[in-house]
């Protein structure tokens, strides 16, 4: 009895918690291994645009608002709003696209295994040998 | 008969490889733009000339393509005010038309024509989808061109520019460099070719700016020389030519920062003209502040306060008549808004804003301009 309470208690205080995790995955011609919150914003605000090798950085996103991509913004430091703006300036600007929305996780894995200079972010469980992980980020609501 | 023939086929073959080889190279042509429809309801306080009306106030057109992975085309065609060329209404105007190339984020070089770099806003002024206003602080707002010089303001052209930024630990130091054409412009064809600087000086500019978090800061700056003063030569009595190239300095200064669902940011402008000439005075400067609030992801409120001030004094020797004695007209802008992402395409937005002018010698410069109250309603829609 007691040990069906103590388990119950963690579910409640997982949930409760919010508790979500991120990887950040890259496709495997991707030079680097693993990456920094102050490079990561580097690419996903496109003030750097290639890989060290010369390769161009494939950048995605996720169009559904789940807590994966939320605490993906969260690592960033800025809302998604924020962001759309910056793309938008950029392009605007001539500098470049926005990512790609894609429309689930699924989908993000499947571009990343098949783009090469790609990079992205999913569940960390849903991450396989096929895609480079370069970050894990834990998020605690 | 058949050698002719042969030729062709050989010319054909080698003209389908030349372009099959040069489109393995670029991307597709990127065609996109924006437009602002708004609606303006202006109460002038004291006067009797109210007015209202809605208006497309702005359409850009830009055209992208990238050449090469390091070289990118890009064209910007930008139309205003209810265009219509049969109507005589608006005007169509190549805003841009240049080709980049990025060597690296530390190096980028553009050639053509571009809007430079100056300050936070000079760049984006015109991108409507970018900006929260429907009236635009002063500087850059096309609509006070009446009352304000604002080509002397900012720099509104280059055609060299180069920029990027040098990343030091977590912050960035951002440069940017560029020339352009004098203000010497010829608009009269019967003198010279128009749309061309006729004279031998150029414009200089570039702005150093720094980046660290949700701050950034910068100090921009731009040396030219104008001839906008040659008609005073008669005026204050000196020898003919002396105003042709009076030295133009401007100085700007630009601060952003967001802390949570704040944001502020606030801008500065100084133009000086070195004439040599001690009675001769004509420097103007322009700050604006804007604090907004976030009040969700999608809709952002905003109290913004514009402030310009512009000098005029030049005195004739002989006759007191002509004179014009440290005139200043004064330009005070409080504004509130409010602007509403729909969608990441189309935007809505509403202003409330009071402009108020103020001529030191009763109206002597610009004649009376009453105090205005403008209620305004747009649209803005990214394609």
């Amino acid at each position: 009895m007691k040990y069906i309470i103590k388990t119950v208690l963690i579910i409640i205080l997982l949930c409760g918690s919010g508790y979500s995790q991120v990887a950040i995955i890259a496709n495997k011609s991707v030079t680097i291994d693993k990456i920094e919150k102050s490079q990561l914003m580097d690419y996903y605000s496109r003030d750097l645009k290639f890989w060290d090798n010369g390769e161009p950085i494939i950048l995605f996103d996720l169009k559904i608002k789940n807590q994966v991509r939320e605490a993906f913004y969260k690592f960033l430091g800025k809302s998604s709003s924020r962001m759309k703006s910056i793309w938008m300036k950029k392009m605007l600007l001539g500098e470049g696209d926005p990512p790609e929305p894609l429309e689930s996780e699924e989908a993000m894995l499947k571009k990343i295994i098949t783009t090469p200079g790609s990079i992205g972010f999913i569940n960390p469980d849903m991450v396989t040998d096929e895609v480079k992980p370069l970050k894990i980020i834990e998020d605690e609501n | 008969m058949n050698h002719t023939f042969n030729r062709i086929i050989f010319i054909l073959i080698f003209l389908v490889n030349s372009i099959c080889l040069a489109q393995s190279w670029s991307s597709p042509l990127k065609v996109f733009g924006f437009f602002q429809t708004s609606y303006y309801q202006t109460m002038h306080l004291g006067g009797t000339d109210d007015y209202n009306t809605f208006n497309t106030q702005q359409l850009n057109l830009f055209f992208q393509k990238d050449l090469t992975k390091k070289w990118t085309s890009f064209v910007n065609f930008e139309v205003l005010n209810n265009f219509s060329s049969s109507k005589q209404w608006g005007s169509l105007n190549l805003e841009e038309a240049w080709i980049k190339y990025y060597a690296g984020p530390q190096f980028t070089m553009r050639l053509g024509l571009q809007i430079p770099i100056f300050n936070n806003l000079n760049e984006i002024k015109n991108r409507t989808p970018l900006l929260p206003y429907i009236i635009r602080p002063l500087a850059y707002e096309s609509s006070f061109g009446e009352f304000l010089a604002l080509e002397e303001l900012t720099p509104e052209r280059a055609f060299v520019q180069t920029n990027g930024f040098i990343p030091i630990s977590k912050s960035k130091i951002d440069y940017a460099f560029y020339v352009g054409n004098s203000p010497n412009v010829n608009d009269n064809s019967f003198y010279n070719q128009t749309g061309v600087d006729t004279t031998n000086t150029l414009l200089y500019g570039g702005r150093i700016g720094y980046r660290i978090s949700d701050l950034k800061m910068g100090l921009s700056a731009t040396y030219d020389k104008t001839n906008a003063f040659k008609y005073l030569e008669p005026i204050i009595e000196v020898a003919e030519g002396f105003l042709e190239k009076v030295q133009r300095t401007r100085v700007g200064g630009d601060l952003s920062y967001d802390f949570y669902s704040l944001r502020f940011e606030g801008e500065f402008i100084m133009v000086n003209y070195d004439d040599d000439v001690k009675e001769l005075k004509f420097d103007r400067w322009f700050h604006y502040y804007t604090l907004g609030y976030f009040i969700d992801e999608e809709v952002f409120l905003y109290y913004s306060y514009w402030l310009s001030e512009e000098y005029y004094n030049y005195q004739n020797p002989s006759s007191t008549v002509l004179d014009i004695n440290n005139a200043k007209v004064k330009v005070i802008v409080p504004t509130i808004g409010l602007s509403y992402h729909m969608t990441e395409r189309i935007t809505f937005k509403g202003q409330f804003a009071q402009v108020k002018i103020r001529d030191s010698q009763d109206y002597k410069i610009i004649g009376h301009q009453p105090t205005e109250n403008t209620f305004s309603l747009a649209v803005s829609v990214f394609f």
